[in-house]
């Protein structure tokens, strides 16, 4: 045995240096690699990014959440009006970010304690949601006219040409990559998602777990909402609804298993840069707005199938039937 | 243990029953606000309401039953409706556009089938992906258009009331219903379904081609969703891309409110259809009262984390393990 490790290249690896393909052909073919081309990439990809971490972390346990967007609606709305109430930043911020942390915390309260799936109860919770906006938000939750006081820190740049909100994206990136890989709570996180039976006798209690995780994942909803939000100069709930297909696509194209118990954070943060990378190509390429359903339908079906997809054994499998037939 | 032992009071109420009462409060409440409602045309109408998505609810029964989901049924109806506007407005041929329409709507349940049954790939994934594929299919093939103008034939599929009140759906449901029922409750399909949903290797040893059990309720599914588009385009006589969109959500609510576990195993068809009625209930009794669709989905929702949650505290009393296959 050689002392020098064999470099392997990881499923994060592969898909870094796909997007880093994909960086290169954007930037050669198109004017992609302009000054307001990257701006523009880094301000849509920064709540994603976000985004994406949170529903990763609630995939890991084998649980999701179909109303991470609508939940985004409330954290925006929240902001907004705080906002035209005349709240300063150091109030609406974190108090929108405390309404998307309970909304969050309450579907892992429904699933835990009564042990219904979470995918019927955040089901049910989008479409909750969805008519609250509506039925009892002033103007469906509308709010324009916010002014700098809410704009300023979505439009600031650093060296002219860094969004504030992509240097929020990657802090959060790197401070859960770092908890998922160091902390002893990624540890639990992980040993749930794999298998619950044998974290309960290590002396897990998954149900304390997901509840944590789900307000997690609502903290970092909240996040990623005001990061597309205070880009803005007015707030519209609805705006947010459907948003979820790309914050769980981003998760999935990432390689966290559907089945709960493996994944990486980096893999969901390139993930979401790959989504994005796709929609620009597709703009550029002249594409209408509608195909984008199908394509992330079909980047959804495509991912989960290579994660799926033990090809070592399709071989054996081949084989087999070929041997079979002769 | 003693065949004799005291049930307690809520051990009677079987899911069953307490949707019927629900149901009976649900007609009373709105009958008394509004009493125009118990006037039969206007009380029956709830079947022609829905009529779809009763369709589609008693299908699903089957899938949930086995533990799976199917998040775009709604969808698929969407891109069947859209199939048949397009084929009606290039052929003007009634017979093809209709055929056109099933089989669109049966390739879309066993494209989901298919994936489901061959891979590992949970149904939820799986449904999750091909509902964004089929609505953004359906948005590809109508561009900005909308199909109109259909035969007057077409909307005698779903207007027709038979004795002057009685929706032709309410037929179309209770022959479907009657059918999945008997399946359910005495055919070793229904059988082979329930123990799925608890243990699908156990099946499998017992030597039952599970694969095939899954390819044939997802593909049935669709085929359904098919008939459910003709008979949406019957009602309202235009294929748009909003059509169905609402409908992912009120078809699964129909059937997890009428008891069928997400968890798969155990489940009713009879409970789907009072679910079915309720929905319509609802819906018909929001629209006499001039609510408006928002209030409909925030009610729909609650209603069906509450029932869950109900549901849930039930199953606890009774204990899991007394459940009957």
């Amino acid at each position: 045995m050689s002392l020098i490790k064999k470099p392997k290249l990881t499923r994060e690896g592969l898909l870094a240096i796909i997007v880093a393909a994909f960086i290169l052909f954007l930037s050669l073919t198109t004017n992609f690699s302009s000054k307001s081309g990257i701006y523009s990439f880094m301000l849509d990809v920064s709540p994603t990014m976000v985004a994406a971490i949170g529903l990763s972390m609630i995939i890991f346990t084998g649980n999701i959440d179909i109303s991470a967007g609508t939940i985004s609606g409330f954290v925006a709305y929240t902001a907004g009006a705080l906002v035209k109430a005349g709240a300063p930043m150091i109030i609406f911020v974190p108090a929108a970010i405390l309404v998307g942390t309970l909304l969050a915390g309450l579907n892992g309260y429904l699933t835990v304690k009564f042990k219904v799936p979470s995918i019927v109860v955040t089901l049910a919770m989008n479409m909750v949601h969805v008519g609250f906006y509506a039925t009892f938000l002033p103007q469906s939750g509308w709010i324009e006219n916010l002014g700098p006081r809410f704009t300023w820190f979505g439009r600031a740049r650093l060296f002219g040409i860094i969004p504030y909100t992509f240097l929020v994206a990657v802090v959060v990136a790197a401070i859960f990559i770092f908890i998922m890989a160091y902390s002893k709570f990624g540890k639990k996180l992980y040993a749930v998602g794999g298998n619950v039976q044998s974290a309960v006798y290590s002396g897990i209690n998954p149900d304390r777990i997901v509840i944590k995780v789900f307000f997690i994942e609502g903290f970092l909803i909240g996040i990623s909402a005001l990061l597309r939000a205070l880009t803005r100069n007015e707030v519209m709930p609805s705006m947010f609804i459907g948003r979820e297909l790309f914050f769980i696509s981003a998760a999935l194209v990432g390689g966290v298993s559907i089945f709960g118990g493996s994944g990486k954070i980096t893999g969901a943060v390139l993930g979401a840069m790959f989504v994005y990378l796709i929609t620009i190509a597709m703009i550029y390429l002249g594409f209408q707005d509608y195909y984008q359903f199908a394509l992330q339908g079909i980047i959804i079906l495509i991912a989960v199938f290579i994660t799926v997809a033990d090809f070592s054994n399709w071989k054996k499998k081949r084989l087999k039937a070929s041997e079979g037939a002769v | 243990m003693s065949t004799f032992k005291k049930k307690s009071f809520t051990s009677y109420l079987s899911h069953q029953t307490i949707l019927v009462i629900a149901l009976f409060v649900v007609v009373m409440i709105f009958g008394i606000i509004e009493p125009v409602f118990f006037k039969p045309r206007v009380f029956f109408d709830v079947f022609a309401i829905v009529g779809e998505i009763g369709l589609m609810a008693l299908g699903l029964t089957f899938v949930i039953t086995t533990g799976g989901i199917d998040l775009g049924v709604g969808y698929n109806l969407q891109m069947s409706g859209i199939v048949f506007g397009l084929t009606w407005a290039t052929t003007q041929n009634l017979a093809l556009a209709i055929a056109f329409t099933l089989v669109t709507g049966t390739l879309g349940g066993f494209f989901n089938g298919l994936i489901i049954s061959r891979t590992r790939i949970p149904s939820l994934v799986t449904t999750l992906a091909t509902m964004y594929l089929y609505r953004g299919l359906s948005m590809i093939i109508a561009g900005s258009n909308n199909y109109a103008g259909f035969p007057d034939v077409l909307q005698k599929i779903s207007t027709t009331r038979l004795f002057g009140f009685l929706p032709v759906q309410f037929i179309y449901l209770l022959v479907l219903f009657f059918i999945l029922d008997f399946i359910y409750e005495r055919g070793v399909l229904g059988r082979n379904l329930k123990g799925m949903g608890f243990n699908e290797n156990a099946v499998i040893y017992s030597g039952v081609n599970t694969k095939k059990i899954l390819l044939g309720i997802y593909t049935f599914l669709g085929l359904l969703c098919g008939m459910a588009a003709i008979v949406y385009l019957g009602r309202f006589s235009a294929a748009k891309t909003s059509m169905g969109d609402n409908m992912n959500f009120e078809v699964i609510t129909a059937v997890l409110l009428g008891g069928t576990s997400t968890m798969g195993g155990i489940g009713s068809m009879r409970g789907t259809l009072i679910g079915i009625i309720i929905i319509g209930v609802l819906k018909k009794g929001f629209s006499l009262l001039n609510f408006s669709g928002n209030i409909y989905n925030f009610t729909l929702g609650l209603i069906l984390i509450l029932s869950l949650l109900l549901f849930s505290v039930m199953e606890e009393k009774k204990k899991v393990s007394s459940r009957k296959i």
